[in-house]
């Protein structure tokens, strides 16, 4: 009976493995046909030479991947401690008022990100909401606070901020109370229960957030276009530059299976450390 | 339990894909190419000024215009299937030359029918102008909007006459550091900074000429404040002082600005510079029919529509950017637009302009100044 179980489920899943298939898989393999193909053309009959991976070493990419992957990291970083006691608060502390940052949080989301950060550009430009102010309260102002590294580091912490919160709420409202006050009545200190209680019980959620927000932000470009003028050029740009600008699309392709493997390495080790049921609300 | 449950969810699902799998062909089966038309262009055309009365005329017609990005993506769109589903493509004159045309991706024009429209366009293209034809001979699209495009100063910081005088020199001079940006349209880019090291971009350019472009590349590069793909961000950084100009725009980037009021925002073209004395570029549209194997019968309708004075105007000053257009050497077009209007888009200075610059063509080493760009953006 668990056989025939088993053998409807996979035959009732064959559809949507079906469309994921075409739908996910398949757009996958055509950029890694194109990745091997030779520079410059625009069908997948030609005979591979892996020429684009060589261009790719060989004209200094490895800079924007860099720079990618590096403002990720900080981001990812800086979001999971600056949302750590928001998150706890969510999870343990707030009742309703829960509901309503989640609410405020979620509903920003509904507004383009483009248009978000334009309203950071409005803000922080010279004769902006902030330097403008400034100047017309004391009479001084500065050259705007645009067209930098660390500002295109803020858009993306605050692009991404909700993809670090709600999981890490979700992590850390899987804390047992039990567990930390036990550890209280044995004499822990404060940090030793972060770190012996709350950090591993709250680890399938940590994962998750640094997991969501590290991908999604190696493969941002408004921040950069939008905030930092460029001042660092970043992968996704380069992508995009060798599939239009530059009509190169096995270069493109090449550096966008870069960025796949990295990325989904990264994933696929992050994944295989937590228990992912866990905080799908499976028991264990 | 199970099982039945399972064994319904299945065949449920089974026949919703089904169904909808044959939807698909069905609807288009039924779809009469008659009745339908596709256009991916430029900004402007798909406006519902531009569109509404021609589907007043076409009743039972469905119009559809998608905005492109830039040509390449346009380009790529055709090259990736797509050439099933558009109808007339808009883009710069040398992609449809360079790129369109010898592929395959888009058909020649009835000269019969188009012909008789260069007569009543401004002088430069009433000859007719020659790059609307392919190298064979045929007519591969039809011309409207164009403009100057060099490069773009604010009048209060740089004055006109000296950013006429200087031309391309303004953006190496130490002074200028961190007091420009760069608007990041790439293959225009590459055309002015060959321009800016006195190189002819529409010339192959030799190893030499390669390390002359690096160091222009670099040095250009190296002394912007900002870089950005759009236009709206450079003109509020020249507006509100970050930049006293920008490197790369022209009468399409500065108008916006211009028709507020902000007339010291102004598109600036070299007196003077490398291609038989000239150093100014400007671009040209051509709207051309695409190569679609079951070409709608409305596609030539459209590109005879677009003459017509009223939609010239709208096609000219659409949403977010205006320009001039090659039918205003028609009376009855030209009288369509009023004072402010031709001031926003340098009207004054246009025919002079026109005559300092050289037509944006095919740039002929681009593959290899690409990269060194590139590299140099990278930094």
């Amino acid at each position: 009976m668990e056989r025939l179980d088993r053998r409807l489920g996979a035959l009732t899943a064959t559809p949507m493995l079906v469309l994921l298939g075409l739908c996910f898989l398949a757009p996958l393999a055509v950029v890694a046909g194109f990745s091997v193909m030779p520079s410059k053309v625009f069908d997948l009959w030609h005979q591979p030479d892996f020429s684009a991976y060589a261009e790719l070493l060989r004209q200094g990419y490895w800079k924007s991947l860099a720079w990618s992957l590096g403002m990720a990291l900080a981001s990812t970083l800086i979001l999971l401690v600056l949302c750590w006691p928001l998150a706890y608060a969510m999870a343990k502390v707030y009742r309703r008022f829960t509901l309503i940052l989640t609410i405020g949080v979620v509903m920003s989301l509904f507004v383009s990100e483009n248009i978000r950060l334009f309203g950071w550009v409005l803000t922080l430009m010279k004769g902006g909401l902030i330097e403008g102010y400034l100047r017309h309260w004391t009479g001084t102002g500065f050259d705007g606070l645009l067209y930098n590294m660390p500002v295109i580091v803020f858009g993306l912490v605050y692009v991404y901020l909700p993809f670090m919160l709600f999981p890490l709420a979700q992590g850390i409202s899987m804390v047992p109370d039990d567990a930390r006050q036990a550890a209280a009545d044995l004499g822990a200190s404060r940090a030793r229960i972060l770190w012996e209680i709350d950090l591993p019980l709250a680890a399938p959620g940590i994962v998750v957030g640094c997991l969501l927000t590290f991908v999604l932000a190696t493969g941002a470009v408004a921040e950069s276009k939008l905030l930092g003028g460029q001042a660092v050029i970043v992968i996704a740009d380069e992508v995009e530059t060798a599939f239009t600008y530059g009509q190169d699309w096995p270069l493109g392709s090449a550096l966008a299976m870069v960025l796949i493997a990295i990325v989904g390495a990264i994933a696929i080790v992050g994944v295989n450390r937590v228990d992912l049921d866990a905080i799908m609300g499976r028991r264990r | 339990m199970t099982m039945t449950l399972s064994r319904r969810s299945f065949t449920l699902g089974s026949a919703t894909i089904a169904g909808l799998a044959a939807m698909g062909p069905l609807r288009h089966a039924h779809a009469q190419r008659t009745d339908q038309l596709n256009i991916l262009c430029w900004e402007g055309y798909n406006t519902d000024d531009v569109l509404s009365p021609f589907r007043d005329r076409h009743p039972g017609a469905t119009l559809r215009a998608e905005s492109g990005t830039s040509d390449p993506d346009m380009i790529n769109k055709l090259r990736a299937g797509e050439v099933n589903v558009w109808d007339l493509i808009n883009v710069n004159q040398p992609w449809a030359r360079g790129r369109l045309y010898p592929e395959g991706l888009i058909k020649p024009l009835d000269k019969d029918r188009f012909l008789p429209f260069f007569e009543r366009m401004s002088p430069t293209f009433a000859e007719p102008y020659p790059l609307a034809f392919a190298d064979d001979g045929n007519l591969i699209g039809m011309p409207q909007r164009y403009g100057p495009f060099s490069f773009v100063v604010n009048t209060d910081k740089i004055s006109r006459a000296t950013a006429e005088e200087q031309g391309w020199k303004l953006f190496l001079d130490p002074a200028m550091k961190d007091r420009f940006g760069i608007l990041t349209y790439d293959n225009w880019n590459i055309i002015h900074m060959c321009l800016t090291g006195d190189q002819n971009p529409f010339a192959p350019i030799d190893e030499a000429g390669m390390e002359t472009f690096r160091k222009t590349a670099e040095t250009i590069f190296g002394g912007a404040r900002l870089r950005s793909d759009d236009l709206v961000a450079m003109n509020t950084a020249l507006i509100n002082g970050e930049i006293d100009a920008y490197f790369t725009g022209g009468t399409y980037t500065a108008s916006p600005a211009r028709l507020d009021g902000l007339t010291n925002i102004r598109g600036i073209t070299p007196a003077s510079g490398p291609i038989n004395g000239k150093g100014g570029v400007v671009w040209i549209e051509l709207t051309s029919l695409v190569n679609n194997p079951d070409p709608s019968a409305l596609a030539a309708d459209f590109l005879e529509f677009v003459q017509e004075p009223e939609v010239c105007k709208a096609v000219g000053f659409a949403e977010g950017t205006y320009n001039p257009v090659a039918q205003m050497g028609d009376p009855a077009v030209f009288e369509k637009w009023d004072e402010d209007e031709l001031d926003a888009i340098q009207w004054d200075t246009l025919e002079d302009e026109m005559n300092r610059s050289v037509e944006y063509d095919v740039v002929a080493s681009y593959d290899d100044l690409s990269t060194i760009y590139n590299a140099a953006k990278r930094g």
